[in-house]
């Protein structure tokens, strides 16, 4: 069973897919103004000094002052720029372009995937990828149709952080990236390395690269238009449940190394514990 | 049936229909987790597929299938963890039902953006401490692009397996939550928490209605 591994593209499509985890059921929407409840923390606020111990917390972010304020900044670029651009395309495009534009860029990143499972010792996803990538871009016309999903072979998603997570490499404190959402020390290093193996040749015009990565953005945006609104609405403290939603997504990722040998991804058994007063 | 039995008095209909009770009853007590996800999936895909409720029907009945299934008391002190100590016996019972009605809602509210999503079970497997884990995944065609990874954890309550968590693409509602509330509890203690949750709740109603 390979799901854990479903790709769902780049980073801010994985981030923003487990925002829908407060969707409870499927992900859907709610109509909401938007804005993050809960209290605009940050400056002034006390270190969780209450009845927190090491177990409980395991959202170290020393840095919240500053990344709330980057996520408040992030949150209203989205609010008033992608969002709302995301709905016009939404509206404008038909579903399967929007599928097809997905796969295309998805099939791009395949020299991240393969060289990444490559480093992570992965030879059989490896050899998966190297092929998802033939099929798609031959039969697939050059990545718009995904038929090597329908032959059994599923994507994956990998990426440079994930590699350092798997050799041990500590994610090191939470950091939300502007315009580019949460992170940590580790994935923004493992980022900037994905980028440099991104497969745009190096003489290409930057304003060639910025056109169809725009399109990417967008089209991913309003893929997760309904999630990131029902997010919003069902979270008190949409800053600490992103954080904590990409924490958890990011540790799970990286353990899919076990899963692959028959464990399964057990989750900390202590957090079903009743505590008994 | 009356060619089966050669008989149609009422008392012979209250017989099969209590033996037909007891029935279910006894089955129902055999009913492993998998089937109460079964269920409730089931029941809830019916109750959004029906359009011929009005939205506030299917709203209410989605609600009562997952006041059914999933246990809230459990769920509250999940949340809370070491935290529920600190609230007092009513703070404690007002957490519980405030934030039943949040969950409630947050299941309610979707169903506009209903769009003939399937539920398909991929396993199951018991837990250490005795709890199950019933993986599933919502397909919502598309081409397998979007479909959702949902694993429910359940535990034995009174005799009748009931849903204390789920985990979505890997990430779990109940420590999500958690982190939230600790956060909360840390900041404004016990009242600060009721505080946003009432306001939410209020919310939450106010979008729904």
């Amino acid at each position: 069973m390979r799901d854990s591994g479903r790709s769902t593209g780049g980073a801010l499509p994985r981030i923003l897919a487990t925002a829908c985890i407060l969707a409870l059921a499927a992900g859907a929407a709610a109509g909401t103004d938007g804005a993050p409840d809960g209290v605009q923390a940050g400056a002034g606020t006390p270190p969780a000094a209450a009845v927190t111990d090491e177990r409980d917390e395991p959202d170290a972010d020393p840095w919240q002052g500053m990344n709330r304020a980057i996520f408040w900044f992030n949150d209203q670029v989205d609010v008033y720029v992608l969002e709302p651009v995301a709905r016009g395309w939404r509206w404008a495009t038909p579903g399967p372009m929007r599928t097809g534009i997905s796969n295309f860029f998805q099939n791009l990143r395949f020299p991240i995937v393969f060289v990444n499972e490559t480093f992570q010792a992965k030879p059989f996803d490896a050899l998966r990828t190297f092929a998802r990538f033939g099929i798609n871009t031959t039969l697939g016309i050059a990545g718009f149709l995904d038929p090597a999903a329908e032959f059994g072979l599923e994507p994956t998603a990998e990426d440079f952080g994930q590699t350092l997570g798997v050799w041990g490499v500590p994610s090191g404190p939470y950091l939300v990236l502007p315009l580019l959402g949460p992170s940590n020390v580790r994935d923004t290093g493992g980022l900037a390395v994905d980028t440099a193996t991104t497969i745009i040749p190096f003489f290409v015009d930057t304003l060639l690269i910025i056109g169809p990565r725009l399109i990417d953005v967008v089209n991913t945006r309003a893929r997760f238009l309904d999630e990131v609104e029902e997010a919003k609405a069902a979270s008190f403290d949409y800053y600490v449940a992103v954080r904590h939603a990409y924490q958890q997504r990011r540790r799970a990722e990286i353990d899919d190394r076990g899963r692959e040998a028959g464990e399964e991804f057990v989750p900390d058994e202590d957090l079903y514990r009743v505590v008994e007063p | 049936m009356r060619t089966c039995t050669g008989s149609s008095s009422p008392e012979h209909f209250m017989r099969v229909a209590l033996i037909a009770l007891a029935l279910t009853a006894a089955t129902a007590a055999a009913v492993v987790p998998r089937d109460v996800v079964q269920r409730t999936s089931d029941q809830v895909i019916a109750v959004l597929g029906d359009q011929s409720l009005s939205r506030e029907v299917r709203r209410k009945r989605v609600e009562d299938v997952v006041i059914a299934n999933v246990d809230f008391p459990t769920v509250s002190r999940l949340v809370l963890a070491r935290n529920w100590s600190r609230f007092s016996e009513p703070q404690q019972e007002e957490f519980m039902r405030e934030f039943r009605a949040h969950l409630a809602a947050t299941y309610g509210r979707r169903l506009d953006e209903y769009r003939n999503e399937t539920v398909s079970i991929l396993g199951d497997r018991r837990e250490s401490n005795g709890d199950w884990t019933v993986k599933s995944k919502i397909l919502r065609g598309d081409g397998g692009q979007n479909d959702i990874l949902v694993d429910y954890r359940l535990r034995e309550v009174d005799g009748e397996w009931k849903i204390i968590d789920f985990i979505i693409e890997q990430v779990s509602l109940v420590a999500n939550f958690r982190a939230q509330f600790q956060d909360m509890v840390a900041r404004g203690g016990p009242e600060h928490v009721l505080q946003v949750l009432r306001e939410k709740t209020a919310k939450g109603e106010a979008i729904a209605s």
